[in-house]
């Protein structure tokens, strides 16, 4: 696999520029940000593998879920209900914990929940031809009601949320998160590099009209791309579901949407379509993770942090899609 | 003698009732260049698009190699072998060029199913350079020019084994050197055999390039010729038709006012370059010119929407430099887009919103809009206009395209402007509305207001104008005033011919109906 190098070139090299200037600046502020974390762990004797360990079963949820992303915005569609899915797909999982089911039993089914919901979203697309927006937007609050139908149903004197206490059922969350995130990660890349689905949904995102005179499908690409980002989406729900001790069918995954679309759209992936990269979406979560971290670090009032947080998002992207803005203006007076 | 590639049979194909083509019988033959032209509306388009398979014909059959074909999408005109490159170039501008080129056939993989990109670039590089081009292939198609994006896209269809390839107006955005270069690239995949439909508006191109014309007038073939034996003469008359026997309202006094608005050496890269006109006050000025001359380019300029680099404007009597359309609207210039869906109304909002933006601004108190003065300037609107709609909230989109167009000048003329441009204010317009909107225009002049026409509809520009300026290629080459104004010398010197050609007309005794001598 000797040309896999040169291979990283010609993939570097097939980026527009306004991906790889996103790529470049990412790269440099997530390692500013983790060398000044390290800085300051080690100023203040604490340890930064310690921190290491917070944050990756943290972040690697919304890295996961954002690479699932990645694919369906690359299209020019959206899942807006991946916050909704991962609540149903951590009921699911709560009901068969409380009901005693193995382990893997419960794993197994709290992925194949999140992937089933992602390719129905897909289906739904395809068939209603209707804007995934829209189609998503209910999505939302469907999938939302109907992990409290089912929590309700589902489990005998069920109140609020599930409390799973054994070890065993937190191995994915607890102690792969790291080795899932790692090998997730370069699956994706591999699948970048090598792939041609990828570049296909691309395709479909930059004109779906010159897609049809290709002789490709878009309808069909679009719903490819939501299955593709149901595997990603599965295992983030696994990471993110393994992780907690209480479930709240009400309350799991709340907003988590909005984190994934701000970390694919900080990563250089366009809203309206047509550009965009795993790598930038993998540096984007990381960025917009680390950002808490570093502020705790630099002693920023806590009650500021989140303002701040939002501030960074709001100027990248909007210095994004005013740029993108502008340009389809003038397209469209051409 | 070898079988003609296409034949056409009696096709036919209508859209909502109005007959686009009616029975036409057409045969290509192979190996050859073939013009396709005819006014805007003659149905050269919808002759393209049943061959590239975009919709199937009404009536008749179309045979490709003596068998009857049905093209269900685009897809099967592509593999029958007939591409068609699109006026407007469709691409993947964030892909790179070889993705461009191999997309929608298989990719070269590697062994253990990895796209083998090093593979497909030199595939792309190969067909590259087979056609005479050399570029990196890894590149973005975003990055390229428009006629290196529609090199690489006849250089795709050419490993496709492309046998008819259909080029529609490939040269409205494109230099001299680039159209000389395409069409030496076109006369060699004439002598590889392929066969090529060549449509344009320029006779300039026609004479040049191909082996034979084929005429459309009115969704009728109306003659072919081989190009050895026409002139130019003889294809305008063709395109044209009879004499236009419209008669247009003329109702001003004709003698001009002072300059309303003057142009001196205008221009800005890719768009027009060094144009100059006045526009007296009373005086109506047609704006002639090829799609992709310039025309809305100009006036978009003029209206403020973008700067022009060089050159001077004047309104009247006053510099003018404006930054934003709105300045524009303060001084008394109104422009009237060509494209009132995209760029003029508010579809789905009521009429009566649609015609008050235009002056909303001007009936207001303490910042407010006074909602029955407003209102009563509405209806009134509404009548003067003779705006046919059943009230006054009626949602635009549900009105006709004349009631539509009436409703976007009763927007902007109840601004009372001076100086007004106007953009294509018929396309798409039935019968009674156009004379309406004729008799608008000619008030308005008669009330000693300037107004630029913008128009391809060459009976209608040559009708209403007091005298024509023709662009070609971003620049105004020629003016034709009195008997020098008709649609034969209009054509003519929108493909820079008029100059050179002798057929044009000077002679008084052609002048159309309406206009005094």
């Amino acid at each position: 696999m000797s040309h896999i190098p040169w291979e990283g070139v010609r993939f570097w090299r097939r980026m527009p520029k306004t991906v790889r200037r996103r790529i470049g600046f990412l790269i440099v502020a997530d390692l500013a940000i983790l060398g000044f974390i390290g800085w300051r762990t080690a100023a203040t004797g604490t340890s930064f593998a310690d921190e290491a360990s917070r944050i990756v079963p943290n972040v690697t949820p919304i890295v996961l879920a954002g690479l699932g992303l990645t694919g369906i915005i690359c299209c020019g569609a959206i899942d807006l209900s991946i916050g909704s899915i991962l609540g149903l797909a951590g009921t699911v999982f709560g009901i068969l914990h409380a009901r005693e089911f193995s382990p893997v039993t419960c794993f197994a089914a709290c992925f194949a929940t999140a992937f089933a919901v992602s390719a129905y979203n897909g289906l739904l697309v395809r068939w209603l031809r209707m804007p995934a927006i829209i189609v998503t937007l209910a999505g939302l609050a469907f999938y939302r009601g109907a992990a409290l139908i089912l929590a309700d149903v589902g489990a005998t004197g069920f109140s609020e949320q599930f409390t799973v206490q054994r070890s065993a059922y937190h191995t994915p969350g607890r102690e792969h998160a790291g080795l899932i995130l790692l090998t997730v990660l370069a699956v994706a890349f591999l699948w970048e590099t090598f792939g041609k689905s990828p570049r296909r949904w691309l395709a479909v995102g930059s004109s779906e009209m010159a897609c049809r005179l290709s002789g490709l499908r878009p309808q069909r690409l679009v719903f490819q791309a939501f299955v593709g980002g149901g595997v990603f989406l599965g295992l983030a729900a696994l990471v993110e579901v393994t992780n907690h001790i209480t479930i709240e069918p009400a309350r799991l995954g709340l907003g988590f949407e909005l984190n994934v679309i701000a970390a694919v759209v900080l990563g250089g992936t366009s809203i309206f379509g047509g550009e965009g990269t795993y790598v930038g979406t993998a540096l984007g979560a990381l960025f917009l993770y680390l950002i808490g971290p570093a502020m705790l670090y630099a002693g920023v009032n806590e009650y500021w942090r989140t303002a701040v947080q939002g501030g960074a998002i709001l100027a990248v992207i909007s210095i994004d899609c005013a740029l993108s803005r502008r340009r389809k203006l003038i397209e469209e007076l051409r | 003698m070898l079988q003609p590639l296409v034949e056409l049979q009696h096709v036919a194909k209508s859209f909502g009732g109005i007959h686009a083509i009616k029975g036409i019988d057409l045969t290509i033959d192979r190996g050859q260049i073939v013009g396709l032209v005819g006014e805007n509306g003659a149905g050269k388009s919808t002759i393209i698009k049943l061959l590239s398979g975009v919709y199937p014909p009404d009536q008749g059959s179309i045979k490709i190699d003596g068998h009857e074909t049905r093209f269900a999408s685009p897809r099967d005109a592509l593999d029958a072998g007939i591409t068609t490159i699109q006026q407007e170039l469709t691409g993947f501008d964030h892909l790179s060029i070889a993705e461009n080129m191999l997309m929608g056939e298989a990719w070269p993989r590697r062994k253990w199913g990895g796209v083998d990109w090093a593979a497909l670039y030199a595939e792309a590089g190969r067909r590259l350079t087979e056609f005479g081009l050399s570029l990196d292939t890894h590149r973005t198609l975003g990055e390229m020019t428009a006629a290196a994006k529609q090199e690489i896209a006849i250089a795709g269809t050419l490993a496709r084994r492309a046998r008819l390839v259909i080029l529609d107006e490939p040269t409205a955005s494109l230099t001299e050197p680039e159209v000389l270069r395409l069409f030496s690239q076109l006369r060699r995949l004439r002598s590889q055999g392929v066969t090529i439909i060549y449509v344009s508006h320029r006779l300039d191109e026609i004479f040049e390039l191909t082996d034979r014309v084929v005429v459309l007038r009115d969704g009728s073939l109306v003659a072919t010729h081989r190009m050895a034996e026409v002139d130019p003469g003889r294809l305008v008359r063709d395109m044209v038709g009879r004499p236009l026997d419209q008669v247009y309202p003329r109702t001003r006094s004709g003698d001009s006012g002072p300059a309303l608005l003057e142009l001196a050496g205008l221009s800005k890269a890719g768009m027009f370059r060094d144009v100059s006109l006045t526009i007296r006050a009373g005086e109506i000025v047609g704006l002639a010119g090829l799609v992709g001359a310039g025309r809305s380019e100009l006036a978009r300029a003029i209206y403020g929407l973008y700067r022009a680099e060089t050159g001077s404007m004047g309104l009247r009597g006053g510099a003018w430099r404006p930054a934003h359309p709105r300045e524009s609207l303060k001084a008394g210039l109104v422009y009237v887009p060509e494209e009132r869906k995209r760029h003029g109304l508010v579809l789905e909002h009521a009429l009566s919103d649609a015609i008050g933006i235009g002056f909303s601004d001007r009936l207001t108190r303490f910042g407010l809009i006074r909602p029955r003065a407003q209102r009563r300037r509405i209806s009134e609107a509404i009548g003067r206009y003779d705006i046919r709609a059943n009230d006054a909230g009626q949602a635009v989109v549900t009105l006709s395209g004349g009631n539509q167009q009436k409703a976007l000048l009763a927007r902007w003329l109840e601004r009372d402007p001076q100086v007004i441009i106007l953009d294509e204010p018929t396309r798409g317009v039935d019968v009674g509305a156009k004379s309406q909107i004729h008799a608008l225009v000619d008030e308005l002049a008669a009330k000693g207001k300037g107004v630029l026409f913008i128009s391809s509809d060459l009976g209608e520009i040559v009708g209403m104008s007091d005298r024509v300026l023709v662009m070609n290629r971003g620049t105004i080459e020629t003016e034709l005033r009195g008997a020098e104004m008709t649609a034969h010398n209009v054509i003519l010197a929108a493909s820079g011919l008029y100059k050179q050609d002798a057929s044009r007309e000077t002679d008084l005794a052609r002048a159309p109906d309406g206009r005094p001598p």
